[in-house]
């Protein structure tokens, strides 16, 4: 390796922290760390340089095309944060994500329980459990507006046969309730295989142990399962709520993000590309927005780094 | 409890297994019929066809293999990224290792829309536009934060000794990681592999605004955009194109499934 | 800005790391001897084998080639390759979208590039003109009527002649509805596609688009959520695109649909057939807005005016001596009267669409670029009323 030969140049003559820094472990964790950072660098820090630049810009297309967007400051900001669509749209984005998560973890951990028993077919059918992961949003999407139809759904029939009347789920005030539920479904897979491992991880004997102490199921899953899943647990939940935020398609090709199901990543692509009702190209303001994204991003990423902390030193 | 019988929990598992697949069902159900009935939600196909397979078969199957072509070239990428690195931050004296974790979270978080307007430019520059490298760059750019901190997390739950030992006998950096880190972390590499394979195979965003050309180099996200027009939507063969696009990687995920249960395991899990 | 500078030097550096892992780059084509014309053509549908595909081909200039390049929106890819210098050779663009276009300097004065605009059916050549200068051209153009099935109007007893006005539109749906059909089928959906389906409505009330809080708005938008409200317009016209509520038309027994002069061969394979949107009124039937693409020449950075030339014969010859080709390969309305009328002959099925065709109105030839906010404004109040709120 490269590392190996240049750490042989360095002499003691050199000074202390330089040698240090150049010592021949530094320069190996380098080496080895050196894709990921040139890759970071490169394929992280334009995106987010150029968003920032945008949202402190006035782009308009024609802006945007010419290059000579006249500097604005904070005024984007300002105006975003005043408009009261904004403190919606972050209510119903918080509503979504939240909504979402919660119930996937539950789902998908009571799912992971009941496959981790052993009985016929449990292994394939948790295999198969994760295919509706596969589907091109664009399919899953418009499968679930069809089923969702409130003059037709099968969703509505269903109900029928128990005597409820149809729901207009795609309404604008049970919109946001409508995507919470398929985007929920689509998210299912992914808590599932990530808490069945956890589970697959949990030793045996404790079970055994708990079994002889005359620990009933419920007590078992709330003394034993839960507390050691909880480092799993953290990182379903960072990830679900990361993926969550970041959610257009599936809202896009239901509602096309009306009524009560915009959430900030929606309205940041209808500003974006000129979509939906939207149809200025509003860039400045959807990088505002795309900025703002990051930051609750950001401020969920403290919470883990603290919590996944505390883990570790209990 | 272990000698009752377990039948009734089969029963369960296949009625929530068709609850899950049902949408998936759908899908199948309209790839089978004709347009004029596609909107009466019958349960089972009544208006039988078979054209909308027809036409698939002669169009989509090159979209398929640039998808899989894509699809394997970024689990590549991904690897070669993300497991030097994860060596680097769990067991070398890497002066970032405590912020990466950070970064990488912060990484996975900007928004695609924001990542494909930068790239556009990006690759412009660097002559990548509508190339598939370019492609296989950018759909990496969604795996590979999130494949870094699996791969590190499980590292760090490696016995510490047995690098120790191996430094000792003399072995390089190189061999430790070639030759003991890369073998323990099989089911990891599965995991994040399959991971960074849906990923790519799912991608549209970045297809859509990096990948523009004609032609059959379009992934098959694209390729289902062949029956999309301005004013007319041809759900039948879209939904027959999505039915054939499913089954290289559900026969990929029934694989990789068993691999998958061992591999988050130990990633996920920190002593 | 210095941010480009920084790009520029990353750009250097990762170009040095890509090549090197990858072998990725070839040699960029900046040569001046280039003979491929770039077409960004929003047509995905159709495949090399189509007739527009070969119309195409056939119409790259001599020692030249076109490579079309598919997407189904043309406007944002547009928007990005004209900033980054890298814009295709000719585009096609939807036609709301051509004033917005101008005024970001995204394409060039096709006059002045050689393109041909003599011969147009008037009102047609006009729409692509922004400030009286020619920045589009149609090669064929769709609008809108009312289409109904012949079978369920006669075991309602509703004669399609008497449908003169809303009121008796009104009639005719409400009868259809009580003898056990279904009433009609249009798209609301909240992109402009729902605004290109309420304007008949909005301008058959006598809507003026420069005054989109009038009386007439409202008239418009309470005909169409009162359909929805009654139940004899499916609930998911507020989602439906047109696509959609075509095949919602065709599913069940809807009586009536909205819907354009693209589905004309599909309706006549069906027996469906259609008559002009009514107004409010009576008298004329309303005015509809003219739909279809424009072709295009985009604005490149660094000019090379060989290449600007044999785009503009390309235009020529897709616009010119090919047009009837062209139109009835999309079963488009060809744009010229004497082609029109030829295209006739063969597509017998477009018949009942010549007239309302060549009244067709543009939607933003008054208003210019202020269409885009006005049709936002209208989509967003269409979408409130429809969802009853």
């Amino acid at each position: 390796m490269s590392a190996v030969a240049s750490a042989k140049i360095v002499t003691p003559s050199v000074p202390g922290f330089v040698r240090r820094w150049f010592s021949k472990s530094r320069l190996a964790a380098f080496g080895f760390a050196a894709p990921l950072v040139v890759y970071l660098l490169l394929f992280y820090v334009s995106p987010l340089v150029q968003n920032v630049s945008m949202s402190l810009h006035r782009y308009t297309r024609r802006t945007f095309v010419t290059g000579d967007a006249p500097f604005t400051g904070l005024d984007v900001y300002r105006e975003v944060l005043s408009s009261s669509e904004f403190w919606v749209t972050l209510g119903q984005t918080l509503v979504f994500v939240f909504a979402s998560i919660v119930v996937q973890y539950a789902l998908g951990l009571a799912l992971a329980v009941f496959f981790n028993q052993s009985f016929r077919l449990s292994g394939f059918l948790r295999g198969i459990f994760l295919v509706p992961w596969l589907l091109p949003p664009m399919v899953s999407g418009t499968t679930w507006q069809w089923m969702m139809d409130a003059d037709n759904g099968i969703l509505n029939r269903f109900l029928g046969l128990f005597g409820v009347d149809p729901v207009w789920w795609l309404q604008a005030d049970n919109s946001l309730w409508a995507v919470i539920i398929a985007n929920i479904w689509l998210g299912i897979p992914f808590n599932l295989v990530i808490l069945y491992s956890g589970l697959q991880n949990i030793n045996g004997d404790l079970y055994e142990a708990a079994s002889i102490d005359g620990c009933n199921g419920w007590q078992r899953f709330w003394r034993i399962t839960f507390p050691l899943l909880r480092p799993v647990t953290l990182i379903t939940l960072m990830l679900g709520f990361v993926y969550t935020l970041k959610t257009v398609d599936i809202i896009w090709l239901m509602t096309q993000g009306t009524g009560t199901s915009q959430t900030l990543a929606t309205w940041a692509y209808a500003l974006a590309f000129a979509k939906g009702s939207h149809m200025t190209i509003q860039y400045s303001e959807a990088s505002v927005i795309g900025t703002i994204l990051i930051l609750v991003a950001l401020a969920f990423a403290f919470v883990y780094l603290w919590a996944q902390r505390k883990e570790e030193e209990a | 409890m272990r000698h009752r019988p377990t039948w009734w929990k089969t029963v369960i598992a296949v009625v929530l297994t068709m609850v899950m697949l049902f949408p998936m069902y759908w899908m199948v159900n309209i790839s089978f019929t004709q347009r004029r009935s596609i909107r009466s939600a019958d349960l089972w196909p009544r208006d039988f066809t078979l054209a909308n397979y027809g036409s698939v078969f002669r169009t989509q199957l090159p979209y398929l293999g640039t998808s899989l072509l894509i699809a394997f070239s970024v689990v590549l990428v991904t690897l070669v990224v993300a497991l030097p690195a994860a060596y680097s931050i769990s067991f070398l004296d890497f002066a970032g290792a405590r912020s990466m974790n950070f970064v990488l979270i912060l990484a996975q978080m900007i928004p695609a829309v924001v990542m494909s307007l930068g790239f556009y430019s990006l690759f412009n520059d660097l002559g990548l536009l509508d190339s598939i490298p370019g492609l296989i760059l950018a759909d990496s750019t969604l795996s590979i934060p999130f494949a870094v901190i699996l791969q590190t997390a499980f590292m760090q739950t490696m016995p510490k000794s047995l690098i120790e030992a191996a430094k000792i006998d003399g072995a390089s950096n190189w061999r430790i990681f070639t030759q003991i880190v890369i073998p323990l972390s099989r089911n990891t590499i599965v995991t994040t592999s399959l991971f960074a394979f849906l990923w790519a195979w799912s991608d549209f965003m970045f297809a859509s605004t990096l990948n523009p050309g004609g032609g059959k180099l379009r992934p098959i996200t694209m390729g289902i955009y062949d029956f999309i027009s301005a004013n007319n939507e041809e759900w039948g063969p879209l939904m027959a194109t999505a039915v054939l696009a499913s089954v290289p990687t559900a026969v990929l995920l029934l694989v990789a499934q068993k691999y998958v249960a061992a591999g988050v395991t130990a990633g996920a899990i920190k002593d | 800005m210095t941010f480009n500078n920084t790009r520029k030097v990353v750009a250097a550096i990762s170009t040095l790391a890509i090549c090197g892992s990858l072998a990725a780059c070839g040699s960029s084509n900046s040569a001046a001897d280039d003979k491929n014309l770039v077409f960004l053509d929003g047509y995905p549908q159709y495949d090399e084998n189509s007739a527009w595909a070969k119309v195409v081909q056939k119409c790259a200039p001599e020692g030249y080639t076109v490579e079309r390049q598919l997407q189904d929106e043309t406007m944002n890819p547009l928007t990005t390759a004209v900033k980054e210098d890298n814009a295709p050779d000719i585009a096609m663009i939807d036609n709301p979208t051509l004033p917005s276009a101008v005024d970001a300097g995204m394409v060039v004065d096709l006059e002045a590039a050689g393109v041909k605009t003599d011969g147009f059916n008037e009102g047609i050549i006009d729409t692509g003109k922004v400030d009286g200068v020619q920045y589009g051209i149609s090669y064929g153009i769709n609008t809108l009527g009312l289409y109904y099935k012949p079978d369920i109007l006669e075991k309602a007893g509703v004669d399609p002649a008497s449908i003169t006005d809303w009121d008796s539109l009104n009639a005719a749906i409400e009868k259809v509805v009580n003898a056990g059909y279904k009433g009609i089928t249009f798209s609301g959906i909240a992109t402009e596609e729902g605004v290109f389906q309420y304007l008949p409505w909005f301008w058959g009330a006598g809507g003026d688009l420069s005054k989109p809080d009038s009386q007439a708005a409202q008239d418009a938008r309470d005909l169409l959520a009162g359909w929805v409200s009654k139940g004899w317009a499916p609930k998911s016209s507020t989602t439906n695109n047109q696509s959609a509520a075509w095949d919602v038309f065709m599913s069940e027994d809807y009586a009536f649909a909205e819907n354009g002069s693209w589905q004309a061969q599909s309706a006549t394979e069906k027996g469906y057939e259609v008559i002009a949107i009514p107004s409010k009124d009576g008298g004329n039937s309303a005015p509809v807005p003219f739909g279809g693409e424009f072709l295009v020449l985009p604005y490149h950075k660094t000019a090379n005016d060989a290449k600007q030339k044999a785009a503009a014969e390309f235009v020529n010859c897709m616009t010119g001596e090919n047009l009837l080709e062209v139109a009835e390969s999309i079963g488009y309305l060809a744009p010229k009267d004497d082609v029109l009328e030829q295209q006739l002959k063969d597509q017998t099925y477009l018949a009942d669409w010549a007239e309302s065709a060549s009244s067709a109105q543009g939607r933003t030839t008054e208003l210019g670029l202020k269409y885009e906010s006005i049709s936002s404004g209208l989509s967003q109040k269409l979408q409130d009323a429809l969802n009853q709120k």
